[in-house]
């Protein structure tokens, strides 16, 4: 097994039924992807973006194919182990960010880590250190309806990198914001890689981002139309 | 997650929720007040009840079967004696009791054997002496209805339209305060039961023998009914024999209630924040993680509940008294166990109440949530 590879889905497939309408929306999608190295999954609205990084992160179970993190089936796991996985191996910053209204930033940010059963001053010191990375330090007791979309993006960011997990999974995170922004996101993006070394999958259909991204891979209507993997 | 991390994190979010908080407080609060109300009203009407009758009454009670009030209850004067000839009975004497008219009152009217009086009634006199003799025309009264009438000691009296005088006035602290005491030889007279009495009432030599001594009476005298003092509640009305069922059922429908109530509010509650626990879960909150923080939650609100429903209960039933016969109000006597039971019960209704939701919202799978809301 090729040691710096960190993911890889061996012909992953998800098929959902609703009564007998049978919609199969990822068919043998079989990607590699290597530490530390950023992967753009892109392609139209449907094609399977936002299900192969739900396979990937274990919210989901493929109808068929595995998803090995690390060398380890994680597509096959129970409920408990994967929660574990999802505190502290997999990060994820959703389309709509997900950040929880009644929580501060700060609170938000410390979810993951209170889950995880982390000492207060660690969580602290951790938030910290992320907000400074994220450029969010003063908005600490800000909460998400008092923050703008880039900021609330951030905010995500922060909360999915808290317990330094080996892979964060972005799902659109240019869909809400400007041209700007989405360029200050595919900077702090490389920065995060390179201060932290985390491996990212990035779903967008934002074409200024996969041109800045060393590997690609295309999704359409489930499948993989083409590929480009970095060999740097 | 430690368990203490998991309580400050719910407390706050209580904190935040200011209006639910409050509403399920005060919707355990008033659970518990109504539990405790219900509760010791019966308690109080129960002791003083009990109280009374068993300064009359010793161990063991002994009337006429079927009677459901020693009013009208009738059994043969005689029956004192074979009661007492019961190894193991070390007292037993007669008492008939009538509602008899003194003065413009009408009150409880007890005859006894003067004799046995002390054996009888825990009394002391606050005017003049208690009856002594059999002596016709010579009635003791208790304060209340001294009061009431307005005579004390030495004065004249009407009983039932004849003429006798108040040798003295007794105070008992309990409902017997609002009756008259004439001898019992008087007494049959008056209410034409010669050689008969209302009830027999006797003492056992050793308490824990009452069971088998109640049991010996009813197989000597097949037309009696004997019981524990302690039973004479239920044993005077219909209406007391059903009080403490009555009671129970509000309890348990005032409880039935409540979890619904409370489960309901948890369900719609957890419903309107299941995109928060998808969040918990997605961002690594475990299937019991999930379920800790919604019964962490209804523990705190439990606790809280529980004391506001205690202290609330404790200062209101402090102004409540209960009027028991006319002019005499005893006040509602508080039972630490109502308490305890009350703050169980109100522990209980939270977590029954939030199990299910707990179960329900732990199941929640986030990546429908987000796709679906």
């Amino acid at each position: 097994m090729d040691e710096k590879l960190l993911l890889r889905t061996d012909e992953l497939s998800k098929t959902y039924w609703n009564g007998p309408e049978k919609t199969v929306a990822l068919d043998n999608v079989s990607l590699q992807v290597r530490k530390g190295e950023l992967l753009a999954v892109y392609g139209p609205s449907g094609s399977g973006k936002t299900t192969l990084l739900f396979l990937l992160g274990g919210f989901d179970k493929p109808t068929a194919g595995k998803v090995l993190l690390d060398g380890i089936e994680i597509s096959n796991m129970d409920e408990h182990r994967l929660s574990r996985i999802r505190r502290t191996t997999v990060g994820f910053v959703f389309q709509n960010y997900n950040l929880v209204e009644e929580l501060t930033v700060l609170e938000n940010v410390k979810l993951t880590m209170m889950f995880e059963g982390k000492p207060e001053e660690e969580m602290k010191e951790r938030t910290s250190e992320l907000l400074d990375k994220v450029g969010l330090v003063g908005r600490e007791r800000h909460r998400p309806s008092q923050l703008s979309a880039g900021e609330q993006q951030r905010v995500a960011i922060a909360r999915a990198l808290a317990n330094r997990p080996r892979l964060v999974l972005m799902d659109e995170p240019t869909g809400n914001l400007d041209q700007d922004n989405s360029r200050a996101l595919v900077q702090l993006v490389t920065s995060i890689i390179r201060g932290e070394g985390v491996t990212f999958v990035i779903a967008t259909h934002n074409l200024e981002i996969v041109q800045g991204t060393p590997s690609r891979l295309f999704l359409n209507a489930g499948r993989v139309a083409t590929e480009f993997i970095s060999q740097s | 997650m430690t368990s203490f991390g998991l309580l400050r994190f719910t407390a706050k979010g209580l904190a935040r929720r200011r209006v639910r908080t409050v509403l399920t407080i005060v919707g355990l609060a008033a659970l518990i007040l109504t539990y405790v109300t219900v509760q010791s009203l019966v308690s109080t009407l129960e002791v003083n009840l009990s109280g009374s009758v068993s300064s009359l009454g010793g161990e063991i009670d002994v009337w006429s079967k079927g009677a459901s009030y020693p009013l009208i209850s009738k059994i043969p004067e005689s029956y004192a004696a074979v009661v007492k000839a019961v190894p193991g009975i070390s007292f037993a004497t007669p008492v008939t009791l009538a509602l008899l008219t003194v003065d413009s009152a009408e009150a409880l009217t007890a005859g006894v054997v003067p004799a046995q009086l002390h054996f009888l009634l825990n009394y002391s006199m606050i005017a003049g002496t208690m009856i002594t003799s059999n002596q016709t025309g010579v009635l003791a009264i208790g304060k209340a209805l001294s009061t009431t009438i307005g005579k004390g000691a030495g004065d004249p009296v009407q009983l039932n339209g004849a003429m006798y005088r108040i040798s003295g006035v007794y105070l008992t602290n309990s409902w017997m305060d609002y009756s008259a005491i004439i001898p019992h030889i008087v007494a049959q007279q008056m209410i034409g039961m010669v050689n008969g009495t209302s009830m027999i009432v006797a003492t056992a030599r050793d308490s824990r023998n009452v069971n088998n001594l109640i049991g010996q009476i009813r197989t000597l005298m097949p037309t009696v009914e004997a019981f524990r003092t302690s039973e004479t509640p239920s044993k005077v009305s219909p209406i007391f024999a059903s009080l403490e069922s009555i009671a129970s059922d509000i309890t348990a429908i005032v409880t039935l209630g409540a979890v619904l109530g409370i489960m309901n509010s948890n369900l719609n509650n957890l419903r309107e924040r299941m995109r928060a626990f998808a969040i918990f879960k997605a961002t690594g909150a475990s299937y019991n993680q999930i379920i800790k923080l919604v019964l962490y939650e209804s523990l705190l609100l439990g606790t809280l509940g529980t004391l506001v429903g205690l202290g609330i209960s404790y200062v209101a039933l402090q102004f409540i008294s209960i009027p028991i016969v006319q002019n005499v109000s005893v006040g509602v006597i508080l039972v630490p166990s109502t308490f305890l039971y009350a703050a169980l019960l109100a522990f209980s209704v939270s977590v029954v109440a939030s199990i299910y939701p707990a179960l329900r919202i732990a199941r929640v799978r986030p990546q429908e949530v987000f796709r679906f809301g």
